[in-house]
């Protein structure tokens, strides 16, 4: 259409309107009230910490690179480099901004039906990290349709299926995984799927199985980090937690920065009755949504005086992410809202929302836990039968399941 | 090994599905609007102006407020580049005046304090908000409208999303009500019938031999006026019917069909009618055409109605307003067009030059539109 979409507000109506939108006003009121701008007193003062990225070499590839794009946007070699490079820092930096600059550069291509595979498979992890998980899964399906030896896209599609509940298919493409990639990459993708489909010690013997982890070339360090993290939840659902914890740790020595291990580790150590090593693992100003939850939980269970200030943080950061109508991050704010706000009927129907989009282990268990804190086992019914029929193992899963089942 | 680093990639981006870190990029603009006046602030992150203005002047990794005070000039002219006010009476003018510094959740932002005005009282703002999408699709720009004027019964307060394919919203204010918000919704039909090419050169080409006769494959001027105003109002009354029927069933969600179809068949109807000019292929009868492709165009035209995400209070309204807005719209172009083919219509370079000439060019374009549509390419300049 030639008229870009337009949308009309109305100043008198909107008092009228759904309750809703008073609720998100009032928070939108609530947090600029809290607001105060001020002019600092000193040009020293500083502001703002930029992520750092060792040396900045990187920096300023991906600055010529920008430059090479201003003067020709469609140029594709170079836009792919640099989105992998958004990718990557996206993920290296835990920083969703980096995913729009990944989908910005790649703009050009970005609404085509059938764009070159390569921008495809970007196109595939963009989506998914936003959730995206049916979109996500139809440029996969596209780039398997036009080349069927495209081990990264038959691995990124396990992935997504494995984490929308779709085992049977996620297996089906660890096969061919295995046949295309290294040996190593298809067991790991194989023991994902298995560890959470009742077949935790077999994936757990096939991970230890591989050659060791350290004698990894240096250069596989994120491959080594995916394997001993996985090796700690595996031996975590195997209630051998000896194991686990030394995995966690051996996990973080080679990449201590890694917030899916970090947050993980600390969900054990929430388990274990751990608090104090929570507040060891998590610094307060941690810029990780989903690590400074496991920070205010331990804060919350210490009773410590920095309950209060990461009780407050995570609140306005859950109010940022509504007023801007992301729907991402369901799972946190589910688990945020029952341990720290207390409202278990609110939480229990975001994670039930959690639900219908993601079906990983943790997305089992906050559901459960909010069904019994506001008394409404019946609400989780599909999830207890979901958790039997895929014989999802792990002993607080199985311990909630025998609660929610309970008379 | 480049395959290798490929593949990890993939992994890991799914392997921590625990991306949730901080948020996306959003910036909080407010607008204050007070009858011409409108003011404000507007906080925009230091990451992001970084990004755009490089600040970090001297490289150590961190944003000092010096860094910030020197290029105040900079920020302002940047950040008041990317947003504008209009009225319908044209834009209103801004200027920054000041520059703070606010935390939010995610991090230091500056605010920018801006003021200025319009070239008449605000009753429908239009509001284009284009920060940073050229460098982060995924940036939204979080507005906060209000209404100083409002009366004790009226919300103040309107608050909206800007994502990047939506940079465009207008916003009705209080006031006039009803009328006014009824005026904004004929603006809407008039403007969408302008800024419509296909519309417009689906009219042209229907209208191009308003004062003309077939008799097999040969056009004849037709005798007097009256004939052709006649003609003239049969077609347009058939479109005008036939694209009432179907906007009204499609905004009200009685009938949806995906754009993809409703564009390319709007394209489709635009290439057979120019076509038909040069060789006869459709009904004889103008008015019946007029009518079966008409239902298209009210597809079309709905696709704008349902963007705007009507309240159902005012539906009704709206849908009457833009489709009044759509035919004047419409009657501008036959006032233009039939008086000056009436009275070329004997000249034999009319049958030449502006029938069949016109005709081709039309079908040309509608041509390539229908390529770009059906199959989702971009090949033409508009």
């Amino acid at each position: 259409m030639p008229l870009e979409g337009r949308c009309l507000g109305n100043f008198m109506k909107i008092g009228r309107s759904i309750p809703v939108s008073a609720a998100v006003l009032g928070v939108l009121l609530a947090s600029t009230a809290a607001a105060a701008p001020f002019r600092p007193a000193n040009d020293a003062d500083i502001l703002e910490q930029l992520p750092s990225r060792g040396g900045g070499n990187t920096d300023r590839v991906a600055r010529a690179m920008q430059a090479m794009l201003v003067r020709d946007p469609r140029d594709l070699d170079v836009a792919l480099r640099l989105a992998q490079l958004f990718v990557d820092r996206a993920r290296s930096e835990s920083d969703p901004r980096q995913l729009g600059r990944a989908q910005a550069t790649l703009a050009p291509w970005w609404d085509e039906n059938a764009p070159p595979i390569p921008v495809l498979l970007l196109r595939a992890t963009i989506r998914q990290s936003s959730h995206q998980f049916d979109p996500a899964r139809a440029d996969l399906e596209q780039i398997i349709a036009r080349d069927s030896g495209n081990a990264q896209a038959w691995l990124t599609l396990a992935t997504v299926q494995q984490v929308t509940g779709d085992l049977d298919d996620a297996r089906r493409r660890c096969e061919r995984v295995a046949a295309l990639a290294t040996a190593s990459i298809g067991t790991l993708c194989m023991a994902s799927v298995d560890g959470v489909s009742g077949r935790a010690a077999a994936a757990y013997a096939a991970v230890n199985a591989l050659p060791s982890h350290a004698g990894m070339l240096s250069s596989e360090a994120r491959v080594q980090t995916w394997a001993t993290t996985l090796e700690a939840e595996l031996a975590e659902r195997l209630a051998r937690p000896l194991d686990a914890e030394r995995a966690y740790r051996a996990s973080l020595a080679v990449d201590p920065t890694d917030a899916y291990t970090i947050a993980a580790y600390a969900d054990f150590l929430l388990d274990a009755g751990r608090a104090s090593d929570v507040v060891a693992l998590i610094p307060l100003d941690t810029p990780v949504d989903g690590l400074l939850l496991r920070r205010a939980q331990a804060d919350r269970a210490l009773g410590s005086a920095d309950a209060a200030r990461s009780a407050r943080d995570l609140t306005d950061r859950f109010a940022a992410l509504r007023e801007r109508g992301d729907r991402v991050h369901l799972r946190e704010e589910a688990r945020f809202t029952l341990e720290i706000l207390d409202k278990p009927q609110a939480a229990l129907e975001l994670a039930l929302e959690n639900w219908s989009v993601q079906k990983e282990p943790l997305d089992a268990r906050i559901a459960l836990e909010c069904a019994l804190a506001a008394r409404e086992p019946h609400a989780v019914d599909d999830i207890v039968r979901w958790v039997e029929r895929t014989r999802l193992e792990g002993v607080h899963l199985h311990a909630l399941v025998d609660r929610v089942r309970a008379p | 090994m480049k395959a290798v680093t490929k593949l990890l990639a993939a992994v890991l981006s799914g392997f921590t599905s625990l991306a949730a870190a901080h948020k996306p990029s959003d910036s909080y603009l407010t607008v204050r609007v007070d009858g011409a006046a409108v003011s404000g602030h507007w906080d925009i992150a230091l990451r992001d102006l970084d990004s755009v203005l490089d600040l970090d002047r001297d490289r150590d990794g961190r944003i000092a407020w010096g860094e910030v005070r020197m290029r105040a000039v900079e920020i302002d002219a940047y950040a008041m580049s990317h947003l504008k006010l209009d009225v319908g009476a044209g834009p209103c003018s801004m200027s920054a005046s000041d520059l703070l510094i606010d935390h939010h959740s995610d991090g230091a932002y500056a605010v920018l304090t801006f003021a200025g005005r319009c070239p008449q009282a605000v009753g429908t703002l239009t509001v284009d908000y284009s920060l940073l999408f050229d460098i982060d699709a995924q940036h939204r720009g979080l507005l906060k409208l209000e209404n100083a004027s409002a009366t004790p019964d009226e919300a103040s307060v309107v608050t909206a999303v800007f994502p990047s394919d939506r940079r465009r919203q207008a916003f009705a204010s209080g006031g006039t009500s009803a009328w006014s918000q009824l005026g904004s919704f004929i603006g809407d039909g008039i403007g969408h019938i302008a800024a419509g090419f296909d519309h417009i050169l689906f009219l042209v080409a229907l209208l191009l031999p308003a004062a003309l006769g077939r008799r097999g494959r040969t056009w004849f001027a037709v005798p007097g006026l009256s004939v052709a105003l006649w003609n003239v109002a049969k077609t347009v009354t058939a479109f005008t019917v036939a694209h009432s029927i179907t906007l009204s069933l499609a905004t009200l969600h009685v009938v949806q069909l995906p754009s993809r179809l409703t564009e390319s068949m709007i394209a489709l109807s635009v290439l057979v009618t120019a076509i038909d000019n040069l060789v006869p292929i459709l009904p004889p009868k103008r008015w019946v055409v007029a009518f079966l492709f008409g239902l298209m165009h009210g597809f079309g035209f709905a696709s704008v109605l349902v963007d705007l995400n009507l309240p159902r209070s005012s539906l009704a309204l709206s849908l009457f307003g833009f489709n009044v807005g759509v035919e004047m719209g419409q009657l501008v172009l036959v006032a233009l067009l039939v008086p000056l083919a009436y009275l070329a219509r004997e000249k034999r370079f009319y049958k030449f030059a502006v029938l069949d000439g016109g005709s081709l060019l039309i079908a040309i374009v509608a041509l390539g539109w229908l390529v770009e549509r059906s199959l989702n390419l971009k090949l033409m300049p508009f």
